[in-house]
């Protein structure tokens, strides 16, 4: 009995490494697939990516500069935009692309093992990646040619970062199918977020506003992250207000909620 | 081998309900091609997308051994900004064959010529059938899921996929569906009927025909 029974758990256990198997080839294939329809079909390719932070960066910075004489932290005003933007586009960025993962790949559905799943995966993964890159490759610069000498402080910027991208995660996976199942939601969902960078704390610090707006500002789960991101690039800014476990906790019910409904209707993100 | 087990589905469509299957038992034996039979609307189709995974039973399982290929003379999953040469490369990726010995065999049979390094959406849908065909013929399945084959291409590549197709078949098996009876003859031993949300097995493709014959003469 021991022996037969004991073949049953290991051929359970081989089914599962081949679900484990098969979800990684696909989330792979899909990486690949991705890059090359994102950035391989236009000219330029991957420098895209870089052209929206660079601008926007570039764009802040002008306008700030001739309003005002110093920025509110530090001597350079490239450094507090681009700290500012770059921290808000690792929710940004990666909530845009994965809200319309599914409905993107909707053809692909039609091959039994790829699963409304592993298009969220690779696009989590490739956007993550790819905000990274633009992240050292931008944020380095304006480091290395800054008068004053940056002391960067990497856990929080990390703690940013993770927070950033959970809760992109959990907002994706629940558009993926809200968007599917009710179109009139997915314009309310555009026209009500579109001022969320203005209130993100990207171009403010939320501790130097008046109390009540602070108070209000720091609903928003992202004014802390934007805090705690730039917390890792100044060491004298103290952040007052910042409350991570907050947003771990908005956090974690979002992607709570995300997957319970993500799992719940992926029968009907294939069917369409 | 693949087995249905008490398997229920029913399909919403415009707000009308539908039962394709109800309490189903059902096991498609390995070694034997299969033709599906029934009316227009019955759920034949919907029957293969189960069977091959991209729709779920709403009760009681389904057990799969096997690779089973996806509904094939379906073209609708090719990415059209991909040229057809990268959209292989992904089939092929996700199925975890060799990706350059995949792209080769297609490149040879689906005789697309340059057309396999530019876009899919610029293909004819005779071209797209050609991909989707070569494609199908290059990974090794056990089980072929085939909806109403529709011949592509001209005499000679005609020849050629039906002499490459019956190749295949003497290591795999097909389950099909077509409203061609001459088809289901010439592909298939075996038959299942499906008529008012009830599966019947035949040993004999030809006694399958008939009850499915004698079932539209009914209405």
């Amino acid at each position: 009995m021991a022996s037969v029974s004991g073949r049953f758990i290991n051929q359970g256990f081989q089914t599962r490494l081949t679900y484990l198997a098969t979800h990684a080839r696909v989330v792979s294939a899909l990486v690949m697939r991705e890059m090359s329809t994102r950035f391989g079909a236009k000219p330029g390719g991957y420098l895209w990516a870089f052209l929206d932070p660079v601008s926007h960066i570039v764009f802040l910075s002008v306008i700030f500069m001739a309003i005002a004489h110093l920025p509110p932290l530090g001597t350079s005003f490239p450094l507090f935009f681009a700290t500012g933007y770059i921290g808000f586009q690792f929710y940004q960025a990666l909530a845009g692309y994965l809200n319309s993962a599914v409905s993107g790949n909707k053809a692909l559905l039609s091959y039994p093992s790829v699963a409304p799943i592993d298009t969220m995966a690779a696009r989590y993964v490739l956007q993550l990646v790819t905000t990274t890159i633009v992240a050292i490759v931008v944020l380095g610069y304006i480091v290395f040619t800054v008068r004053h000498p940056v002391s960067i402080h990497l856990p929080p910027i990390m703690e940013a970062i993770a927070m950033a991208s959970l809760l992109a995660l959990g907002i994706g996976l629940a558009n993926a199918v809200l968007f599917v199942m009710y179109p009139i939601y997915e314009k309310l969902y555009g026209i009500v977020t579109r001022p969320l960078f203005l209130v993100s704390g990207v171009f403010f610090l939320p501790d130097s506003l008046p109390p009540i707006a602070r108070d209000i500002v720091l609903f928003n789960p992202l004014a802390h992250i934007v805090m705690q991101f730039r917390t890792g690039f100044y060491p004298q800014y103290r952040a007052a207000g910042y409350d991570g476990f907050y947003v771990w906790t908005v956090a974690a019910c979002l992607v709570f909620l995300g997957l319970v409904l993500f799992t719940t209707s992926r029968g009907r993100l294939r069917d369409r | 081998m693949i087995r249905l087990e008490r398997a229920t589905k029913e399909v919403r469509m415009k707000g009308v309900r539908k039962m394709i299957i109800d309490d189903v038992t059902v096991t498609f034996p390995r070694g034997k091609s299969i033709g599906l039979l029934g009316r227009n609307g019955a759920g034949k189709s919907t029957l293969l997308q189960i069977i091959a995974g991209t729709l779920e039973l709403d009760r009681g399982r389904i057990i799969r051994q096997g690779k089973i290929s996806w509904p094939l003379g379906f073209q609708g999953s090719f990415q059209g900004n991909l040229s057809g040469e990268q959209n292989v490369r992904f089939v092929a990726r996700i199925y975890g064959v060799d990706t350059d010995e995949l792209v080769a065999y297609v490149a040879e049979f689906a005789e697309l010529g340059q057309f396999y390094h530019a876009p899919v959406r610029t293909y004819s849908s005779g071209m797209k059938a050609r991909l989707a065909f070569g494609v199908s013929m290059g990974i090794n399945f056990d089980y072929y899921l085939v909806d109403e084959i529709t011949a592509v291409g001209d005499t000679n590549f005609k020849r050629k996929s039906q002499q490459t197709f019956k190749e295949k078949l003497s290591n795999s098996d097909v389950i099909m569906v077509s409203h061609s009876t001459g088809t289901l003859r010439d592909y298939c031993q075996t038959g299942i009927v499906l008529e008012n949300g009830q599966m019947t097995y035949y040993d004999d493709i030809n006694e399958a025909i008939a009850v499915h014959e004698s079932n539209m003469k009914r209405h």
